[in-house]
């Protein structure tokens, strides 16, 4: 990523009538974080407000992810919430699909799919995951950030609040704010412990003894402690020290990826309205006083940038009023700032692209073979093969699990067995209960005249309804035909 | 990238003094958050240290999975049957509740070389067991001769061992199904024949 932008001192001066701001929260600078004072302790920012068209829709696609996340496991879908993940009996309901604990094997492309459509997204649009649609971001914005916009007032109101004496009114916000922060933070907790446990039994995890449940009464405990921590102080901080996914920005964007951006070509030099041939910043600051990171976006882009385009919609605000073209913010990419066109089609998406998309074909494709049933041939404990006075014998177990929630009969078959060979006292159909699993014993046979060395067959299991087969290759193992037939020449027995 | 050169001056930003190949470090302090889990996990470590090896206030894990193994081999030994006592296989031959659960079993799994109706080569030369109806026994016909027959397996005929598979209690009304088809206090030969 080149930084090769103009530099400048964004630094409200001195006669700038927002430098009491500025004393207040120190101006961003791009060599050290604006939330980490220099002897380490944590800075509280103050955003402020900010209105637009970025921050509506942020604000509507998130109520549908909030309205998604409490939703989900009230709505039922073949008889099991929409989305289950039943650690208790190891199956995983999604939207009437079940996943069993023999498929887990199929995260592998959940983990990676997700791997790559963020690589695809983040080279195309930057950090869009991030200001949209992750956790962190919506309920902070749109949950905790709102209670305390409710009860604490706009910025400049918090920030006097923060600094005032400790008085009955501050006391009492405080444990309101605070109080209405742990009561979302268990909402959000016990909704996460629903995906796991589903309602039904969350509620009755909530009407009995801690005691009886404690695994899970310590589980919303600590994680609503966490959460309450997290939104009510940590804030920023997990998205610049902790996320790995904001570092791992600066190797999968590129001079092309569309990210927020000033533009510098046009913005500098900075002026306050009147100033002769300054350019269209108007240095305001607006833009810095909104930033929930609290970074100065003319910068560049930086890596506590989480692309929430609070910073586009505040120019563009101030842009309208003082009657200048509006996207000096705006999201576009470095080149594009520069006044060059970007290039969509690049090595990079081309890459990504092709690994998102090879990928989903083998996800697609491993996912519409998940069968209804897994099965299992082995070897019975004990020898390997047993010789008679007649027969060879090989002696297996057939293991089928039933993965479905209803009752199935399989129909256990062999293939490609040699003349000869006899199964015996084999129960070709199988009825199991839903969700139980069942083991046969086959046991083989074939006369010691007819035996000819060992031998690959297929064990084979279908079902009707849906019509599936199952099948797996296993060797009937026993001794050399050479030597069998010398012992039974010796013997005098006759083949 | 290179330090933008507003920050390096006057706010605070302090380099180190070495440079390789040009190539400067920052001095920042750490977040204090950050320092303080470090912290925290030194003072977890003593803390774990002092109450687990030295005090002996809380149980190792060694000592915490004896006494849960333990708890299990009591359950066990309460919930076991005595197998060395006919009498307690002949009871449960008379119960026909063992009688059931042992023929569902049999029927899932004994039945591949025994057949459904429990005379194997009596009924069919060529099936791969024996009768298990008549009174001639090969391994011993007391009850707690066939139930070590069925649990331990004859491995070298190809019985499998089942206790390790079924467990004690489906092993016990297995036996408790065969036995069903004698009657305690019947001749029984013992031969080692090929039936």
């Amino acid at each position: 990523m080149s930084f090769g932008k103009p530099s400048f001192d964004s630094r409200p001066k001195n006669e700038n009538p927002k430098s009491k701001i500025a004393k207040a929260r120190p101006a961003p600078v791009r060599d050290s974080v604006t939330t980490i004072n220099a002897d380490g302790s944590h800075h509280a920012l103050f955003p402020a407000d900010v209105h637009g068209r970025f921050t509506s829709w942020r604000r509507y696609s998130a109520y549908l992810l909030i309205g998604l996340y409490l939703l989900l496991p009230w709505i039922p879908i073949n008889g099991y919430p929409a989305v289950f993940l039943d650690l208790a009996e190891r199956r995983f309901h999604f939207f009437g699909f079940m996943l069993a604990a023999q498929d887990v094997w199929l995260l592998f492309f959940g983990v990676s799919g997700l791997g790559f459509a963020l690589f695809f997204l983040t080279a195309l649009f930057g950090r869009l995951w991030c200001g949209w649609a992750c956790p962190q971001t919506v309920f902070l914005d749109h949950i905790y950030r709102r209670i305390e916009r409710w009860i604490d007032g706009d910025a400049p109101e918090r920030r006097a609040l923060k600094a005032a004496p400790m008085t009955a009114n501050k006391f009492t916000r405080r444990v309101a704010k605070h109080f209405l922060y742990i009561v979302a933070s268990l909402i959000i907790t016990h909704l996460f412990l629903a995906y796991f446990v589903s309602i039904p039994k969350l509620w009755l995890y909530l009407h009995e003894a801690p005691g009886e449940h404690w695994a899970a009464f310590l589980f919303v405990f600590i994680y609503a402690g966490l959460l309450y921590f997290n939104f009510a102080w940590f804030r920023e901080q997990l998205c610049i020290v902790i996320c790995p996914y904001g570092r791992l920005q600066s190797a999968l964007t590129d001079d092309h990826t569309v990210v927020i951006g000033y533009d510098a070509t046009r913005g500098e030099p900075r002026g306050r309205l009147g100033t002769p041939e300054a350019g269209a910043c108007i240095d305001c600051n607006r833009c810095v006083q909104v930033c929930p990171t609290g970074i100065d976006i003319r910068h560049g882009l930086q890596l506590e940038c989480i692309g929430c385009s609070a910073c586009i919609d505040a120019c563009d605000d101030v842009m309208t009023k003082v009657e200048r073209p509006t996207g000096l913010i705006r999201y576009d990419s470095h080149q594009g700032l520069m006044g060059e066109t970007t290039r969509w089609i690049r090595p990079r998406t081309i890459l990504y692209g092709v690994l998102l998309l090879i990928g989903a074909t083998v996800a697609a494709f491993a996912f519409s073979t998940v069968k209804p049933a897994s099965f299992l041939v082995y070897r019975m404990s004990g020898a390997a093969y047993f010789v008679g006075a007649n027969e060879v014998r090989d002696q297996f177990m057939v293991r089928l699990v039933n993965k479905r929630t209803v009752p199935a009969t399989f129909t256990i078959s062999t293939e490609g067995l040699p003349t000869g060979v006899r199964q015996s006292g084999f129960n070709s159909a199988v009825t199991l209960e839903a969700l139980t699993e069942s083991v046969s014993p086959l046991v083989l046979l074939i006369d010691r005249k007819d035996y000819t060395g060992p031998f690959k067959f297929t064990v084979k299991v279908s079902a009707a309804e849906p019509a599936f087969t199952l099948s797996r290759e296993i060797e009937f193992m026993g001794p050399d035909a050479r030597l069998l037939e010398e012992e039974d020449h010796e013997k005098g027995i006759k083949r | 990238m290179k330090p933008s050169p507003s920050s390096s001056e006057d706010s605070g930003i302090k380099l180190r003094d070495h440079v390789y190949d040009g190539i400067q470090e920052y001095d920042q302090r750490l977040p204090n958050w950050w320092l303080n889990t470090l912290y925290g996990a030194i003072i977890f470590w003593v803390v774990y240290w002092f109450v687990y090896m030295i005090a002996g206030i809380m149980p190792t894990d060694g000592a915490q999975v004896d006494a849960e193994m333990a708890r299990v081999a009591a359950v066990k030994m309460a919930s076991s049957i005595d197998v060395t006592n006919d009498d307690t296989f002949w009871n449960m031959s008379n119960n026909g509740v063992f009688v059931d659960a042992g023929k569902q079993t049999f029927n899932s799994l004994c039945v591949a070389c025994h057949l459904p109706s429990m005379r194997g080569k009596s009924e069919n030369p060529t099936a791969v067991g024996p009768d298990l109806t008549d009174t001639a026994w090969i391994h011993g016909g007391t009850p707690k001769e066939v139930y070590h027959t069925a649990s331990k397996g004859i491995l070298d005929k190809g019985m499998p061992a089942w206790e390790p598979v079924l467990g004690q209690k489906k092993t016990a009304e297995v036996v408790a199904y065969i036995l069903s088809h004698h009657k305690k206090g019947e001749l029984i030969t013992v031969q080692e024949a090929n039936k």
